[in-house]
């Protein structure tokens, strides 16, 4: 187990955003927490990549505690986040967003080889290098965010919403994208509203309702699941596509 | 025709609302004094001679004739006569409001209650000291003469002949940048590097010898405002926070001067040296208390809570309980001044020089902070902060730093300025100076050191040269941010990030060259 998350509870203030949440991620394996607007996905990443922290529980880290860690530290022990919604450095070019992505190491000759190989896998990263990150297209800003997120040389990837406001096509782009880097030996936990897309490629899923963790199985259980189908998948469409 | 004459009559109608409005704040004289100051009357009275009042209104017609004759493509004669139309209709209300001003004169109404500038003597100056009827018809006449003439020139500028030497004039001032460039950035860059350096060098130490005391202060002013805004934008501009009641760091340097330097309420005499660092550590220290607190607000509320901070630390050193320690309203007097090589500063000319090292100073520390490993996680931090986290930047051990350094800049201009004026009060730290701080940088252009400059010259300098215009210097400075905002948003002169081009072809890529020390 490379990530796990023992009964953790987070609150904004007054409110309970997060109840007694648990799961886990092995190595090589694609997670992702499913559940609607507001359930507490994104804040569950937030509090695994300690811009938050929670009031009680723990979060495990490769055998380490990490519940209580800053944000830089984190990163520092390979392990980032895509934010959600294409966050990127808009004014910054797309070599300097990248260089940003690997912040934490201060090795030239391996920033470099590590660009190169961004470069290899998104040529059309490599045409823009110059170009200031805003002036990409919404397909392009979200692999340039992930990009930026690949830069730290994660062992666990955090990704946040990579679908967000794309249009089908670009989604399924993005998704091949995770899963070859996946393939590539990065373990993934991936927070999704496109919970048929998530679950497609996913290894296991959890469902997330108001802060707490209602459901969990293999993907390929929950995609057959009547409650996820109702309630995430658009009712019965779901069956002439599997 | 009709619609001609109406689109001549609109502009002609703006200008006279402006030239009420310059009228009734007296803006009339104060231009008519500067047209003599320019002609070379060496002491204008307050009321100048009739015949650069004449002038002004033949400006303010010019003014109306160019805007009326703009965008229009027809032919000089009618150009010209939607100028001179535009004049006259500007004219005319200008003699409605000389002949409404002409019965005030004459019946002996008071409104100076309400128009303090409409004395009888100005009345009678703005109808050129004529009869009311003549001076009317005078004025309506300047202002058509000044119309038609900026019609006609208008319609000058727009001729092809004019253009066509225009055009050829730019193409000929372009190919010579080209040119000098080509030299400038052969292989003798390095020769004109060294070149401009001394020449600048020269003039840095010869030109304060030669400009006299009255320059050397304004200059001096302008050069610790120089460093002043350095270190807002050191904040502000690179990392993003919206820092209001900034001065309070320069309050700070300057009492920390005053209070260790000063034969009252002390006589702690340290000397200047000693005064200038604790002073600088002082402020910084101050910004790191400050920034502690603030490190979990952004934006709006950041901009509150420092300026309640730069409230606080004016009413604090204004206030009955501290009078016995900082010397309440009346301020300190007597600071001294610092020694180099046994020789006393007193001049306004040795502290230019100080004043120079100062600046000097900040703008390397500043460039070299821009352009570090600091400066980079700075910008992460003002674009975006949540991804700046995420991506492993720490990002409130940089932003603590942004402050102490800002404050650390400004505690070093205060220390000197209080020193140079061997004075300091309350009162000029007031909550106006943190404005002016902020709307320098803001108009110069927001992270650059040659906008800093800029900006102080425009927003210090340029006050204590145009003395005349001091009561309009609140006018001035709010139509030059609203000019400003709309024409160049990003500053006078915008920062320019050293861009780190990659060349297309992949075999001559090489790793971007950056300074990299932290």
């Amino acid at each position: 187990m490379i990530l796990n998350i023992e009964n953790i509870n987070v609150h904004y203030g007054a409110i309970q955003a997060l109840k007694d949440v648990s799961f886990n991620l092995n190595e090589g394996e694609i997670v992702t927490l499913i559940g609607a607007n507001g359930a507490g996905k994104s804040t569950c990443l937030n509090t695994i990549s300690g811009i938050l922290h929670p009031t009680s529980g723990r979060v495990t880290f490769i055998d380490e505690e990490i519940t209580n860690t800053s944000p830089q530290d984190i990163v520092k022990k390979h392990m980032i986040q895509v934010p959600e919604g294409r966050k990127i450095f808009a004014s910054m070019s797309v070599w300097e967003n990248l260089e940003m992505g690997a912040y934490i190491h201060s090795d030239r000759s391996q920033i470099k080889k590590r660009i190169d190989q961004v470069f290899e896998r998104f040529p059309r990263l490599k045409e823009r290098r110059n170009q200031p990150g805003g002036t990409l297209s919404g397909g392009e800003q979200q692999m340039l965010a992930i990009s930026r997120g690949l830069m730290a040389e994660p062992r666990v990837l955090l990704l946040d919403e990579p679908s967000m406001g794309l249009a089908p096509i670009l989604v399924e782009q993005i998704f091949d994208i995770i899963r070859e880097i996946n393939h590539n030996g990065t373990s993934i936990l991936l927070v999704e509203q496109n919970a048929l897309m998530a679950l497609s490629i996913a290894d296991r899923g959890y469902v997330l309702d108001s802060g707490k963790v209602v459901l969990e199985g293999k993907a390929d259980d929950l995609l057959r699941n009547p409650m996820v189908i109702k309630a995430y998948l658009g009712g019965e469409a779901i069956g002439s596509e599997l | 025709m009709n619609t001609s004459l109406r689109k001549s009559i609109r502009p002609g109608a703006t200008i006279g609302i402006v030239h009420i409005f310059f009228v009734l704040i007296g803006f009339n004289m104060l231009v008519a004094i500067l047209f003599a100051r320019v002609s070379g009357v060496k002491q204008p009275d307050a009321i100048p001679a009739p015949v650069y009042l004449m002038a002004y209104s033949i400006t303010m017609g010019i003014w109306a004739g160019v805007a009326a004759a703009q965008k229009r493509k027809q032919e000089f004669r009618q150009v010209a006569f939607a100028g001179c139309v535009a004049g006259g209709f500007a004219g005319i209300m200008a003699g409605l409001l000389e002949f409404g001003l002409a019965i005030i004169l004459v019946k002996n109404i008071n409104v100076r209650d309400v128009l303090t500038v409409l004395s009888a003597n100005f009345i009678k100056g703005t109808l050129f000291g004529m009869q009311p009827a003549m001076g009317v018809m005078v004025t309506v006449m300047l202002f058509a003469l000044g119309g038609t003439l900026g019609g006609a020139l208008v319609a000058f500028w727009n001729s092809t002949p004019f253009q066509a030497f225009l055009n050829r004039g730019i193409r000929f001032t372009k190919d010579s940048v080209q040119k000098a460039q080509g030299v400038t950035h052969g292989k003798n860059r390095l020769l004109w590097q060294i070149a401009s350096i001394s020449l600048l060098a020269l003039a840095v130490v010869f030109l304060p010898l030669n400009w006299g005391s009255y320059w050397n202060y304004v200059l001096g002013t302008v050069g610790l405002y120089v460093v002043l805004g350095l270190g807002l934008n050191i904040a502000v501009g690179l990392s993003g926070q919206l820092v209001l009641g900034f001065i309070a760091f320069f309050a700070i340097g300057a009492y920390s001067m005053a209070l260790l330097n000063a034969p009252l309420p002390y006589h702690l005499m340290w000397g200047f040296w000693p005064a200038l660092v604790l002073g600088v550590l002082l402020a910084a220290v101050a910004g790191l208390l400050l920034g502690l607190p603030l490190m979990r607000l952004r934006g709006d509320y950041l901009a509150i809570v420092t300026l309640g901070f730069g409230e606080i630390i004016r009413i604090l050193l204004k206030s009955d309980v501290l009078t016995a320690y900082t010397g309440g309203p009346r301020g300190i007097q007597n600071i001294g001044g610092p020694t180099i090589f046994g020789r006393p500063f007193v001049t306004d000319v040795d502290f230019m020089y100080l004043i120079i090292g100062a600046m000097l100073l900040a703008m390397f520390i500043y460039s070299r902070l821009q352009n570090s490993r600091t400066g980079r996680a700075w910008l992460a931090i003002r674009e975006d902060e949540t991804v700046a986290r995420a991506s492993g930047v720490n990002t409130v051990r940089y932003k603590l730093l942004a402050l102490v350094i800002g404050a650390a800049f400004a505690g070093l201009a205060g220390a000197i300025f209080a020193s140079r004026n061997q004075f300091t009060g309350p009162e000029e730290h007031s909550l106006m100076a943190s404005i002016n701080v902020l709307s320098l940088i803001i108009v110069g252009g927001l992270g650059s050191i040659p906008g800093t400059i800029m900006g102080a010259f425009a927003l210090k300098g340029l006050p204590e040269i145009l003395r005349e215009f001091e009561n309009y210097r609140l006018l001035a400075f709010g139509a030059l941010l609203v000019a400003m905002m709309l024409s160049k948003p990003d500053g006078f002169i915008p920062s320019r990030r050293p861009k780190f081009q990659i060349p297309i072809q992949p075999e001559t890529r090489e790793a971007p060259k950056e300074q990299d020390h932290d």
